[in-house]
């Protein structure tokens, strides 16, 4: 009896029902304000160094004339920041990235 | 409209902008959540909007008749019709052609000429996720477990809340709605929620996706074509990538909800570090197990009438469970099981319960459990039954042929995979405390440069997430 009474609380008991973040990292913490600062600045700095994305993102966006118009800004954007070099470290990163997926046995990444 | 995307960037930007304008008008922050809530959903598809409209309104509808009426037996009736027609349109549009399918390969067999006709129907992504929603709000309403929602806003807010409503985790009402009858006076947790965000991207867009594209999808294409090694590596690479996209999705899911304001609950919590199959499940999709074990599993019996129907409670749970996730027999095979799993495990636990103390003891019990689950897994993932049995089969052969589909970069993967699995509890929160002070503006010059090196490093293009089609 005591062990199908445990057994039921047990089973009775949340496995784990409680906020996914925790109490203690919520005490502090920022406002809205904060939020969207924080989500313009992010914005920035990809469309400084993710400038790839842009211009392909749009290019998937369809062929209506203000989708062309737009096509053709995030393309001279991604021009410009290729000019100052912003592009490189994106470059770099996909060059690596190639190298590991070939990477086979016995051979050096 | 998926979460690592530039389109839901500006999407969210927007929300943030707006949210962030209206400071403390509340009714006109939920007002604005709840449309873009349905824009977010029309993305997939504008026509889906109806249904969750509709799933909206039989629960609010529902929940005020059950809720205004005195006499159990009408308030009975209301919840089973309610109930009833939610599961109604779930049943059509997520299992309507595999009933068919299964009728007439039935009427096949028996040499029956006359068939069913087959139409073939979209499913509407997420409907699994919101018409649970409604079922629980509704059950909690009869049970008295949750206070009646009278405000229609509310209602839908609950219901579409875009965070959630396409892959989840399932927030229950008696969890959320408290939170929509006054504004919250807590700060935003801004530095946990790009942590999640950050670790959410990077699980998928690196570890989930390459794992798919390089070693998952190809060998369990052909199972055939390669020897056991192969194979192995394929199952555990398949462990890892469910358990990051999927969990992925849930911590953005978290973050995004935690940045506008709102808190859900944990989804995951490390699954392929348990000991035992029913830790397991109280690690992995927690919010589906609690709700298997509170609207199914309970109602069943649970554990109240004796063992055997227990352990009968238990397989009709996780069978049941497997279906939710899909129309086909693969995933009734892979609740089957996880359901005798838990019966033998229930079985055995006087006897384990004497021998799992000791450390290598545990290390058993955690390696048995985490194979059992690549077992069910290979189920889980395979094209069909067929795929399975062969994909199983072959795990036996072909050991002196080495690896040719696993590469070493498949290897790291898994094994930061797995090694996710094992790290200490306070991690998360120590390097939230580190960048506690950092200005919002240090925050998000941060998380741009990181996204920016996970984007360099993902594929072209981000696949969808692997709960989308459940």
């Amino acid at each position: 009896m005591v062990a199908l009474e445990r057994e039921i609380s047990e089973l009775a008991a949340p496995a784990i029902s409680a906020d996914a973040i925790p109490l203690r990292l919520r005490r502090t913490g920022g406002t809205p304000r904060q939020v969207l600062a924080m989500t313009v600045v992010g914005t920035i700095v990809l469309a400084l160094f993710a400038s790839r994305d842009l211009a392909s993102w749009t290019e998937r966006l369809g062929d209506s004339p203000a989708v062309m118009a737009t096509q053709g800004v995030a393309a001279e954007w991604d021009q410009r920041m290729a000019a100052m070099g912003l592009t490189r470290p994106h470059e770099a990163l996909r060059d690596a990235l190639r190298r590991l997926l070939d990477w086979q046995w016995g051979a050096q990444p | 409209m998926l979460f690592p995307t530039t389109h839901f960037l500006f999407f969210f930007l927007v929300v943030a902008g707006v949210v962030a304008a209206l400071r403390h008008r509340f009714t006109a922050k939920k007002a604005v959540l709840v449309v873009a809530s349905y824009y977010f959903y029309a993305q997939w598809d504008w026509r889906f909007c109806f249904l969750l409209g509709f799933s909206t309104a039989l629960s609010y509808g529902a929940g005020l008749m059950i809720g205004a009426s005195g006499d159990r037996a009408r308030r009975k009736l209301v919840l089973g019709v309610a109930v009833g027609l939610h599961l109604a349109l779930l049943g059509v549009f997520k299992y309507f052609d595999f009933f068919v399918l299964s009728a007439n390969e039935m009427a096949r067999s028996l040499g029956l000429a006359h068939e069913l006709p087959f139409i073939e129907i979209l499913l509407p992504v997420g409907i699994s996720f919101f018409t649970f929603h409604g079922i629980s709000y509704l059950t909690d309403v009869y049970r008295g477990d949750v206070e009646l929602c009278r405000n229609p806003l509310d209602m839908a807010l609950y219901m579409s809340f875009f965070p959630q409503l396409v892959a989840g985790p399932i927030v229950r009402a008696a969890y959320f709605l408290p939170q929509l009858a006054r504004p919250s006076t807590e700060p935003i947790p801004i530095t946990p929620a790009l942590l999640l965000i950050l670790g959410g991207l990077f699980k998928k867009v690196v570890i989930a996706n390459y794992l798919a594209t390089g070693l998952v999808d190809p060998v369990f294409a052909a199972p055939t074509s390669y020897g056991g090694p192969d194979l192995l590596l394929a199952t555990y690479a398949y462990a890892v990538q469910i358990y990051c996209d999927f969990s992925a999705y849930s911590d953005m899911a978290i973050a995004l909800a935690a940045l506008l304001g709102f808190r859900f609950p944990a989804n995951f919590n490390q699954p392929y570090r348990a000991q035992r199959l029913r830790e397991f499940w109280q690690r992995w999709h927690i919010s589906l197990s609690t709700w298997l074990r509170d609207y199914l599993y309970k109602p069943l019996g649970g554990n109240r009438h004796g063992r055997w129907k227990t352990y009968r409670n238990l397989m009709l749970t996780m069978l049941l469970g497997g279906l939710w996730h899909g129309a086909a027999w693969k995933f009734i095979a892979w609740g089957a099981l996880h359901g005798g799993g838990l019966a033998v495990e229930r079985m055995l636990e006087p006897w384990l319960g004497r021998r799992a103390q000791s450390p290598v003891a545990k290390v058993v019990a955690t390696l048995l459990v985490f194979h059992f689950v690549c077992l069910a897994w290979i189920f889980f993932r395979a094209e069909d039954f067929a795929v399975a049995r062969l994909f199983i089969a072959g795990l036996g052969s072909g050991w002196g042929e080495g690896l040719h589909q696993a590469g070493p970069f498949m290897l790291v993967l898994i094994a930061i995979g797995l090694a996710g699995q094992f790290t200490p509890d306070a991690l998360f929160e120590r390097i939230a405390a580190a960048f506690e002070r950092t200005p919002a503006w240090g925050l998000g010059a941060a998380a741009g440069i990181v996204v920016a090196v996970i984007n360099a490093l993902g594929p072209e293009g981000v696949a969808p997430f692997i709960y989308f089609r459940f």
